[in-house]
């Protein structure tokens, strides 16, 4: 738009992306609730409102072709006819991916797809029309066939209806023909023959006719290769002036001989039809005519004297019901757009003020330790008090801004699931569970892909046919859950099918077979370990282990992003009943609460969530089996994995283990020493400075120094790879970072590690 | 300084709850005071706010424009502008909303039209709004008239044109309601008015007076007792032909930024009907219709200008009177009388148009 200056116009066109989205998100949601429920009248009107908020807004941004696309489609959407519910459907599905194509299209300044194929199916809706009222339409569109074509350039068929319906009004008619009273139902044969003459060429006709002398119809199809049709206009006009008296003629202008096709004249004249279907032939102008004495001007009120009638009543009945939605509840108000950048601006801040705080603590302290007696100690530790308190709401409310509920992501599956399940012709009903839960928006963003990529599997491998379900004795239409929830500090989201599972078998001879595992360690791994192994890479591309288990393909993919997101994701799975993917995620990246210990005098972190306990064994504790070192923990059986030193032979050294558990494994790391529990701020890992997959991020802390926070995902990982690979008790994971010179200053002011591991045990378990 | 209009801008868009602010603070007089999602939230902020002026979109989840505007006229009496779609639809409860007392309404920005026209005509009506002397609500459903069974079909003994802008469709409907159905002369009307609008307008009219109404249509008969409606993005003029008296559309250049314009329809007025001719001048903005007044009275016509208080908007037929082209100011009440005593006694006036008639 020419008068939009270029920054207002930069800015309403984000605006209109990002409003967009979610209007076209409402058009899909209401069309698949129109799916459902057929005769869901409020979501055929919602769908109606989405595309007219849609066309409004993309008017508004000038984009034109998008525009006329809604209104077409609005226009056609207009009437409450259910019976048509299935083809809206379809037609408003497509529309939301044409609609969403156009919009990215321009959004990215490419070139626009075209419209082309979703205006037919708009116009194929269009034309199937109410059915209660098709009768009574058609019979009005042939009388008015011509008129329609003339009317300024309405788009669509509801509009020209409803302007030939203004037209044809009966009473203005009857000012012209008033003798025609008793023309019956003979009279629709002629009416198509009939052109959309205006009131006074009518009223020249009928006099003309009343002073006796013949009046003809010329119908004139203009050659298609007619270069001028102007000039051909100016030639027909000519050659009729000359016969007689031209009562009508019609198209008034060249412009408009395109839509309404043929020339339409009432010429009054002596001359016999034939006579004049020779003066018009003319070569290269003229390519069809037809000459027909107008034996009287029955002229189509008819039958469209009904369709104003009709029309008011269907009116009526709209604003009627329209009454009746006023009670429905009100949507967010209120809300505010605001980058996201600026909400981590600020969050960054608060991670700052709680580096502060720990600095003010630890100064605290010392002064607590150097002036016992002094008042002003109370009455520092008030204040501090007071302002952690205030730090700790300040941090939930900014945390608070960037959750956004998991529906934001889950509202699309509707669609996804439904589409898949066409193409792989499974019968899947989605279920929806704990869309409220919260999660942080960037999280949430880049879980899009692999929970997309988790469902297309689920429906395309998981589910079996209708035919197996059947004789499998299950409802012939599987489900799939999808599901979120909150746990502890984490956000889980479950996708579970209740298809044909897993087979593990299958998964250990191909692994096997591609060598990932040596044939003895596989008898050897739990299912579990096994699930494992179809998150491998190496796994993903293997396309008969696709069709014999059904999973596997880009799994990977689903892996690395939670591992980026410090989050994970595990699997469980029982044959023939089904699947489910479990995925774990922080509920935000930016502040962890984590587990401080020390293994060569280096601090690092693992977050607290993934601490399931703590504990301090004697060495004559572990035990070592198969070369791997092991705990016997009340009835379990640990794996050890030492991060830094082997073990000492003296057998009465005392060990930490810290149990962590990832995706669904536990492992016992042995630690130096526990240095406490903090909630870390967590900032981007500088790979010049240490580039190590076992370190995910670092950390400051109060006092300055540097903790670097553990990959639990990598450990785990790097401890099956050592035990393939050497078949020896892994240890010593960290030692090469330790060796790193950067971080040296680490290695200073300890605090006593005693005490604080009880506080920390304790803390812990109740956190958990 | 004036304090500055105070508007509260409903639409359930976010885009337009974003584009229409932007747009009308241009203006220095006027202050978006705030913004509501749907009709349940304006109710609440227009007790919170206080606006002089709402705008006000009838296409809303919730509470919809129209329930929300009845409450509006009901509580709070706070002038309102409809801002509507383009859509054969939006046109319908646009009429309906003018009939519950909007004092006007803008068409949705859209590719046809740039948006600084939409920005300049949102913001006068705005401002026109915020001093028009309260509403004027007509009954939500107009009251059925019985049309006389069989017309006359007789030409008109005057032809009446009527240029009408701001505040036009209630006023309209009010003078129109006024006259008999056996009203001897036929009445033109430029009401400034976008496409699509002026069809469900006509409806409107028709639905409730005695006269015939209608949206005028190239080759259109002048006849008595009937309304042709110029419809928006055309011209109208009046002309005499041989058999009978007819309108013509045109798709001809906006004059002074309208199409149709009243000046156009007056100076065709002018032109082919002299002293049959009666260009009347009644509520809006701007001047247009002005000039062809002069032409009308100097063509030897009638020339009337609506007055003063009973204007929603006292422009047109302000400049009308101040350049001394309107004859007369006569009050909305006392129009309908004043045209049936214009067109009803000189029979012999009536001349040149003796067809229309002939199977009477």
């Amino acid at each position: 738009m020419s008068s939009m200056s270029g920054d207002r116009g930069t800015e309403l066109r984000q605006i209109f992306y990002e409003s967009a989205q979610e209007i076209l998100q409402s058009l899909n949601e209401e069309a698949l609730k129109l799916e459902k429920h057929p005769d869901d009248l409020e979501a055929l009107r919602s769908l109606r409102r989405a595309v007219h908020t849609l066309k409004g807004d993309a008017a508004a941004c000038g984009y034109k072709e998008l525009t006329s696309l809604a209104h077409q489609f609005e226009d056609v959407l207009t009437g409450e006819d259910l019976t048509r519910s299935a083809t809206i459907v379809e037609t408003a599905l497509t529309a939301a991916d044409v609609f969403s194509e156009m919009i990215e299209a321009h959004h990215n300044e490419t070139r626009v797809p075209t419209g082309e194929p979703l205006r037919k199916l708009i116009a194929q809706l269009g034309s199937a029309g109410p059915a209660k009222t098709a009768g009574k339409k058609t019979a009005g569109k042939a009388t008015s066939h011509k008129r329609s074509c003339r009317a300024k350039k309405s788009i669509a068929t509801t509009v020209s209806q409803k302007s030939v319906a203004a037209k044809c009004s009966p009473r203005t008619k009857s000012a012209v023909v008033k003798t025609k009273v008793v023309k019956t139902k003979v009279a629709r044969a002629e009416i198509e023959t009939i052109p959309g003459w205006t009131e006074y060429e009518c009223l020249s006709i009928e006099t003309a006719r009343q002073k006796s002398v013949p009046v003809q119809h010329v119908t004139l199809g203009l050659d298609p290769n007619c270069v001028m049709p102007e000039a051909a206009l100016q030639i027909v006009r000519n050659i009729l002036g000359k016969m007689g008296e031209i009562l009508a003629f019609s198209p008034a202008e060249a412009r408009h001989l395109s839509v309404a096709g043929d020339i339409e004249a009432a010429v009054a004249t002596r001359e016999t039809p034939d006579t004049l279907t020779q003066k018009c032939r003319v070569p290269g102008i003229i390519a069809k005519i037809k000459v027909a004495t107008l034996a009287s001007l029955r002229s189509a009120t008819t039958a469209a004297a009904e369709a104003p009638a009709v029309e008011y009543e269907a009116e009526k009945a709209r604003t009627q019901q329209r009454a009746e939605e006023n009670s429905r509840p009100a949507t967010a108000e209120n809300l505010l757009r605001v980058d996201s950048e600026r909400i981590d601006t600020v969050l960054n801040l608060v991670g700052e003020l709680i580096i502060g705080r720990s600095m003010f603590q630890q100064t605290l302290l010392e002064f607590g330790k150097r002036f016992p007696k002094d008042p002003l100690r109370a009455r520092f530790s008030d204040a501090f008090a007071f302002q952690s308190r205030v730090l700790s709401d300040l941090q939930r409310s900014v945390m608070k801004i960037r959750m956004v509920p998991v529906e934001n992501l889950f509202r699309r599956f509707p669609r996804l699931v439904r589409d898949t399940a066409r193409i792989c012709n499974r019968n899947v009903e989605l279920v929806l569970a704990g869309q409220e839960t919260d999660l942080d928006k960037g999280i949430l963003d880049a879980l899009a892909e692999p929970v997309s990529h988790l469902v297309r599997n689920a429906i395309s491998h998981g589910f079996e046919s209708a035919e197996e379900r059947q004789r499998a004795g299950k409802p012939e239409t599987g489900t799939l859950r999808l599901a979120a929830y909150h746990q502890g500090n984490q956000v889980v989201i479950e996708l579970s099918d209740d298809g044909r599972g897993i087979d593990s078998t299958a998964i250990r001879n191909k692994a096997v077979a591609q060598g990932l595992i040596h044939s003895d360690e596989a008898q050897r791994m739990t299912e579990t370990e096994l699930f494992k192994l179809i998150f491998l890479p190496g796994f993903s591309t293997a396309e008969q282990i696709t069709e014999i288990s059904g999973r596997g393909v880009g799994l990977d993919v689903v892996q690395n992003v939670l591992q980026r997101l410090k989050g994970s994701v595990n699997v469980e799975s029982t044959p023939g009943r089904g699947t489910t993917f479990r995925l774990r995620l922080p509920l935000t990246l930016a502040i962890i609460k984590a587990i401080l210990f020390r293994v060569e005098h280096r601090l690092y972190a693992v977050p607290l969530n993934a601490v399931a306990e703590m504990t301090r064994i004697h060495q004559s504790d572990v035990h070592l089996v198969d070369g791997h070192e092991v705990l016997q923990l009340r009835k379990e059986v640990l794996t050890l994995v030492r991060l830094g030193r082997p073990a000492e032979t003296t057998g009465d050294s005392k060990l930490f283990v810290l149990v962590v558990s990832h995706a669904g494994q536990k492992l016992g790391l042995v630690v130096d020493e526990l240095a406490g529990q903090e909630e870390l701020v967590i900032k981007a890992l500088d790979t010049n400075l240490l580039s190590s997959d076992l370190i995910s991020g670092v950390s400051i802390l109060g006092d300055g120094r540097v903790v670097l926070i553990l990959n639990l995902a990598a450990v785990a990982e790097r401890r099956s790879r050592v035990r393939n690979e050497l078949g020896t008790a892994p240890w010593g994971l960290l030692l090469p970072l330790a060796e790193a010179r950067q971080f040296q200053e680490l290695s200073t002011q300890d605090r006593p590690p005693q005490d604080l591991q009880n506080s920390i045990g304790a803390a812990a378990e109740g956190e958990l | 300084m004036k304090p500055p209009i105070r508007v509260l801008v409903v639409d359930d868009s976010a885009m337009m709850r974003k584009l229409i602010p932007q747009m009308i603070q241009k203006d220095k007089e006027i202050e978006v005071v705030g913004t509501a999602i749907n009709g349940n939230f304006a109710l609440r902020k227009i007790e919170e706010l206080r606006p002089h002026v709402i705008t006000l979109d009838l296409e809303m989840p919730g509470l919809n424009g129209i329930e929300t505007l009845k409450q509006i006229m009901r509580t709070h009496k706070t002038p309102v502008i409809v801002v509507s779609s383009y859509s054969t639809e939006g046109a319908s409860i646009t009429m309906k909303a003018l009939g519950l007392g909007a004092v006007d309404f803008v068409a949705k920005p859209t590719d046809l039209q740039p948006i600084s026209e939409v920005e300049q005509e949102l913001i006068a009506k705005i401002k026109a709004a915020a001093t028009s002397k309260g509403v004027c609500a007509l009954p939500e459903t107009p009251v059925k008239v019985r049309k006389t069974a069989s017309f006359s079909n007789k030409p008109a003994s005057k032809v009446i044109a009527i240029g009408i802008s701001t505040g036009g469709p209630n006023t309209l409907q009010y003078l129109l309601s006024q006259l008999p159905g056996d009203f001897p002369g036929s009445i033109v009307i430029v009401q400034h008015m976008p496409e699509n609008f002026t069809r469900m307008f006509a409806q409107r009219l028709d639905d409730s007076c005695a006269l015939r109404v209608r949206e005028a249509q190239s080759g259109d008969l002048l006849l008595a007792g009937r309304v042709l409606i110029a419809p928006g993005n055309h011209h109208v003029r009046v002309r005499q032909m041989r058999l009978a008296d007819v309108v013509s559309l045109s798709n001809d250049e906006k004059v002074n930024g309208h199409r149709p314009s009243v000046n156009v329809l007056f100076h065709s007025l002018a032109k082919g009907f002299g002293a049959r001719g009666v260009a009347l001048l009644m509520t809006g903005m701007g001047d247009d219709g002005v000039e062809g007044m002069g032409a009308v009275r100097d063509a030897g016509g009638t020339t009337i200008a609506q007055s003063e208080e009973s204007c929603v908007v006292y422009g047109m037929p302000r400049v009308a009177i101040q350049r001394g082209y309107a004859q007369s100011a006569v009050a909305l009440e006392a129009l309908a009388p004043t045209l049936q005593a214009l067109c009803a006694p000189e029979r012999g006036a009536s001349t040149g148009a003796s067809a229309g008639t002939n199977s009477g």
